[in-house]
């Protein structure tokens, strides 16, 4: 469980002071997968570095199953996969990374290893490295890795914005596939409308930088989610209703 | 394939026609430029006389040494100074101010320690050398990916595993450039203590003794068979490069 209570981040240069969150307020329920869905620049990058413990915030509060972020245990998928995996170990040694550093046992390490990378289709390429992998294999690898040690919650930022868009809509199934075996509460940002909808129990909409929470919208489709849900009536009136939030200016 | 192999050889075809044709014509004195083929004879004899072989051995035991030491010294050392600003402040004057000497300039000292034996040759080769991986080794750090070291730390990684797991092979690709400057470097550190600090075996003492006589076939044959191992020698780093950090440029 998450819960982030009026929190504010102003970052000061020389000459001026932008204001980037504004009293941001979220709740994420366990076992609960909510998407924040806002503009580029917004402040989801700085939200979310709070709430993993890796910034502070000027004012306001953050916990993480009533621990401070900084002692909880915070499962994290960076965007830029590229720069996030190790590239001098293989697909499995990455996922299991997280697991060696806790010296965990390799017979435990195995098992999870392979059952993660069976669940994503990637066991045949256990031992080869990242590189050799598409672009959708290494972003489901790290998602792979982030699950491996059974995180409080997880944290993922943008992880598919730099993929194609038939590409994420199947990463999209594959991470509902691992997640679904645990539910493990999941806090997901996004800049992609589809996306925010089709994955989560919840869209947090963000406003314009100074970013604070502008409307939560329920998502009520079932589980398992599946692609035709997309052009399900249901799904395009949540699409509008939550579109028409936003003013556009010209 | 054909052409690939016309381009390599290319270059070095032109400048021993350009040799012959000096060497032909009388454009220099014979004492000075020899023919190309005198040379090869003169290579071929001492190698198979075994002279020439002996000082190979001798020239290439000094490299190895004093290169290892680099190594042992320089990487830690530099690793070290890329990871913490406290050992970077305490260093980089010292670094950048010994970088700009030419370590030959510093021969009188180095005998004055290591007396005239092999001790000062080494001293002087692992100066040099170690500089350079220094540098590297702490460049190889300085420009890890920021994003890597975020991952971890979500990971909880102690600080020590964060060194030897992540910053380490991360500043491999660096650390690798740096030992193909260095050994190179060596082998020139080592002909030249050879030809000034003086000993009883050596490419560097077969060059200096033939050039003092004006035995310049001689002087030659050794020239090129030190041209030859630098090639080797940067070959072999090259094929340790390749296998060690096989994520390089990927």
């Amino acid at each position: 469980m998450i819960t982030v209570h009026s929190l504010t981040k102003e970052f000061k240069k020389l000459s001026s002071t932008t204001r980037v969150l504004a009293g941001v307020n979220i709740e994420v329920g366990k076992s609960e997968f909510v998407t924040v869905f806002g503009p580029n620049g917004s402040g989801k990058t700085t939200l979310l570095n709070i709430i993993a413990g890796i910034e502070n915030p000027d004012s306001g509060e953050v916990l993480i199953h009533g621990k401070n972020p900084k002692d909880a245990h915070v499962g994290f998928v960076f965007q830029n996969y590229n720069e996030s995996l190790f590239p001098w170990l293989t697909v499995f040694e990455n996922i299991v990374f997280p697991l060696r550093i806790a010296k965990i046992d390799s017979k435990k390490q195995n098992e999870i290893g392979e059952h993660l990378l069976n669940k994503v289709g990637l066991l045949h390429s256990k031992d080869k490295y990242v590189y050799e992998l598409s672009g959708g294999q290494r972003q489901l690898v790290s998602i792979c890795r982030s699950f491996a040690s059974n995180p409080d919650v997880l944290i993922m930022d943008e992880p598919f914005s730099a993929l194609d868009y038939s590409t994420t809509r199947k990463m999209e199934l594959e991470l509902l596939d691992i997640w679904e075996e645990k539910k493990i509460t999941t806090l997901f940002v996004s800049h992609d409308i589809d996306e925010a909808i089709f994955l989560a129990d919840k869209v947090i909409v963000l406003s314009p930088r100074p970013a604070s929470v502008k409307k939560i919208f329920e998502v009520k489709l079932p589980r398992p989610r599946t692609l035709d849900m997309l052009s399900s009536p249901e799904f395009t009136e949540l699409r509008n209703s939550i579109l028409n939030t936003f003013e556009y200016e010209k | 394939m054909k052409s690939k192999r016309f381009y390599y050889f290319l270059i070095p075809i032109i400048i021993i026609c350009l040799w012959q044709f000096v060497s032909y014509f009388k454009f220099a004195s014979p004492l000075f430029v020899p023919q190309p083929l005198d040379v090869l004879i003169n290579l071929l004899n001492s190698m198979s006389s075994g002279t020439m072989l002996n000082d190979i051995g001798h020239t290439l035991y000094r490299v190895l040494v004093g290169f290892g030491i680099a190594v042992v010294v320089g990487v830690p050392l530099g690793l070290l100074m890329g990871y913490s600003s406290k050992i970077y402040n305490a260093l980089e004057f010292t670094v950048e101010f010994f970088r700009g000497i030419p370590t030959t300039a510093l021969f009188p000292l180095f005998l004055l320690i290591f007396g005239i034996g092999d001790q000062a040759k080494f001293a002087v080769t692992a100066w040099g050398a170690g500089l350079v991986i220094l540098i590297n080794s702490m460049y190889g750090v300085h420009l890890g990916k920021e994003l890597r070291i975020r991952v971890a730390k979500t990971m909880k990684i102690k600080s020590f595993q964060l060194f030897s797991k992540v910053i380490f092979p991360e500043a491999l690709p660096q650390i690798f450039s740096g030992f193909r400057v260095a050994i190179s470097l060596s082998l020139v550190l080592v002909i030249v203590t050879e030809m000034f600090i003086g000993t009883d075996a050596g490419l560097g003492k077969r060059i200096i003794d033939a050039q003092l006589v004006y035995q310049t076939s001689t002087m030659y044959a050794a020239i090129i068979m030190t041209g030859i191992i630098g090639f080797l020698l940067n070959k072999i780093t090259m094929f340790f490069e390749n296998r060690i950090v096989h994520w390089k440029g990927k």
